[in-house]
């Protein structure tokens, strides 16, 4: 294992037990994602793309095989330890934003660093500043609800990343978004890709971020049907 | 901080649920505070008549009188021990009593007496002796060969103030013992059973009567604070210091109706236990339907490194917030209706009796026990029931919590 290598599995696989009929979900898995890539799992539906995000980030186990995130094995850890790792190191952004909604956006972007017992002071600095770059300045004080779909991405986005985690996950963040609001969104991360260093995974079927990821790897029935790092 | 501020905002985020919960809190705690004050009230009452009335909150009498009744069982320096007993912190009054049996008649009606021999100035102080008086007067202050008949013994002897009744016993030299007496009053004690027999004379007359100069069977104490009954009853122990006295509290005076009203109030204990039961079911399935909506929420929080532990005290502060709530409602409700309670009661359509005495009107109590107990039981009951659905909160997969959205 390299020292860039920031992602790692060996041959993981997940089978469900949906309604007594096992369905394998994905069938040895071996990946390698390395600091700075901007990579997009692709593939039709039910193909493995968010079992094997799920998997990646320790909020699924896998049926078999090994992940290590930073070089750390997650198969070893209790609930609490998976519960710092993920809170330390990934950054998630959903399909559906998953903010909380009683918080403001303020709240939503400052809660991981509140967990983190980050001071009051250095947490409202960079609240503003990550309001400020997702270009939601004028909005800390509103609730999700009171947003647009593409400014609670965005507000998603902010939450992911304002604890600087080494690895940022996102699960179709584009498909609740139309082509304008999704493209702005895709260009921010992109460039946020390349002015921090962190890794970008995205679960997508989109083509806009076909178009702007570095590698794409193509999963088909649980398995990498191919993996194509961009010139 | 966070967890709070997420719980108090999800509180109002469905107010009609968080209303119906409250509102089982509030029924519970203001129905229990009812029910403890009521319950209280009436007991106090009870106590309040039957210790006041008739036997006093402490008694002293010589070695096992209390078991084994005889007129041989006397104390000699009851003055002595009377002065002492009063000079004890927390006593109010004291009286000196000579009791017997005998024969009384009146006329050709003859029945069953007991001799009560009272210290009229201090019976009145005492078990305000005067205002049992229904007809006539109370006995003279000095021995004049007067008696005072109890209302059912009057009844049973057709006697009447201004008759004369002969009292028929035996003295403690084993000398027959009969004298005339003149009945002044007629009295009502509230115990019935009592009244059938009571006959009350100055105590220098029954010491007389039963050749018993200068000595009584017990002593009766009042204290001003029946809460402290057993400390003033070491208290005047330790003062008499006497190992051949017995100072005994109304609850072992009056053991029989002591164990019958604890044995009552365990009875209401379940009563509250019933109430309390069924709000805890109602907070049981809001907070589950709560749990169950929210479900893909928490999965979020796991998702970005929110721990098991911090979900689990969520829900709980959650439920907490609204008991706490409720508790402050429910005291207000509960306090204000037991203190209408315990101004102008509840008169029963018909009299009833409790350990022999009579009562009509039911007074309710304002006491710190009808907020405490349905407090604690309200926080016990809704913490309880909450923490089945803040396990199921805390140990939901983030995955599969987020895929029910």
């Amino acid at each position: 294992m390299a020292n860039t290598d920031v992602i790692v599995t060996e041959k993981i696989t997940k089978v469900y037990a949906g309604n007594g009929v096992p369905v394998e979900a994905l069938r040895g898995v071996d990946l390698t994602i390395q600091q700075g890539e901007f990579t997009a799992l692709v593939g039709p539906s039910g193909s493995g793309k968010t079992t094997l995000l799920n998997i990646i980030s320790g909020l699924d186990a896998p049926t078999d095989g090994k992940v290590w995130l930073s070089g750390k094995l997650l198969s070893g850890m209790s609930g609490n330890e998976l519960s710092d790792f993920r809170r330390d190191n990934i950054g998630f952004i959903f399909q559906a934003y998953n903010l909380i909604p009683v918080l403001t956006v303020e709240e939503n972007v400052e809660y991981i660093m509140l967990l983190q017992r980050v001071s009051k002071a250095e947490r409202h600095r960079r609240v503003a500043a990550m309001l400020e770059e997702v270009g939601l300045a004028g909005f800390a004080d509103r609730n999700p609800p009171q947003l647009s779909g593409g400014q609670q991405q965005r507000v998603a986005i902010a939450r992911a990343m304002v604890s600087e985690p080494a690895i940022i996950l996102a699960d179709e963040p584009t498909a609740n978004l139309d082509s304008r609001t999704g493209a702005d969104l895709l260009d921010m991360m992109s460039h946020l890709n390349v002015q921090t260093n962190m890794i970008f995974v995205f679960s997508t079927h989109d083509p806009m971020v076909m178009e702007r990821a570095t590698r794409l790897i193509t999963l088909k029935d649980g398995q990498v049907e191919s993996d194509e790092t961009k010139g | 901080m966070m967890t709070l501020k997420i719980a108090f905002r999800n509180i109002f985020r469905q107010k009609r649920r968080t209303i119906l919960t409250a509102l089982a809190m509030i029924v519970g705690f203001t129905l229990s505070s009812i029910f403890i004050g009521w319950s209280d009230g009436a007991y106090s009452d009870i106590i309040a008549m039957f210790t006041q009335n008739r036997i006093g909150h402490i008694q002293v009498h010589r070695g096992d009188y209390l078991d084994k009744p005889s007129i041989y069982k006397t104390m000699d320096d009851y003055e002595s021990i009377g002065e002492t007993i009063g000079s004890v912190k927390g006593v109010e009054a004291w009286t000196p009593r000579v009791y017997s049996a005998g024969l009384g008649s009146v006329g050709e009606k003859s029945t069953a007496v007991q001799i009560i021999g009272i210290d009229v100035e201090r019976e009145v102080q005492a078990t305000r002796f005067d205002k049992k008086i229904i007809d006539g007067r109370k006995i003279a202050a000095q021995p004049a060969h007067e008696a005072v008949l109890g209302k059912g013994l009057a009844r049973n002897l057709s006697a009447m103030v201004g008759d004369e009744i002969v009292i028929v016993s035996q003295g403690a030299d084993g000398s027959i013992a009969n004298d005339l007496y003149k009945i002044v009053g007629i009295a009502e004690s509230g115990d019935d059973i009592a009244d059938r027999m009571a006959c009350y004379l100055h105590i220098a007359d029954a010491q007389e009567l039963l050749v018993l100069e200068g000595r009584s069977h017990e002593v009766v104490v009042i204290v001003s604070n029946i809460n402290r009954v057993l400390k003033i009853t070491e208290a005047i122990e330790t003062s008499l210091n006497d190992s051949t006295l017995d100072v005994a509290p109304w609850q072992v005076v009056a053991k029989d109706f002591y164990r019958a009203m604890q044995a009552d109030q365990q009875g209401d204990a379940i009563g509250r236990i019933i109430i309390m039961l069924i709000v805890a079911i109602g907070v049981l399935n809001t907070v589950l339907m709560s749990v169950l909506e929210r479900t893909s929420e928490y999965g979020v929080l796991k998702a970005v490194g929110t721990k098991p532990g911090q979900i689990f005290w969520l829900v709980i502060c959650e439920v907490l917030i609204i008991a706490v709530g409720s508790i402050v409602v429910g005291a207000v409700l509960g306090t204000a209706a037991n203190h209408l309670l315990s101004i102008y009661g509840i008169t029963m359509p018909q009299e009833f009796t409790y350990g022999g005495i009579k009562f009509q009107t039911m007074y309710a109590e304002v006491n710190a026990r009808s907020l405490i107990i349905p407090a604690i039981t309200v926080i016990l009951s809704a913490g309880l029931v909450s923490i089945f659905p803040a396990l199921k909160a805390a140990r939901i997969l983030p995955a599969r919590a987020m895929r029910a959205h």
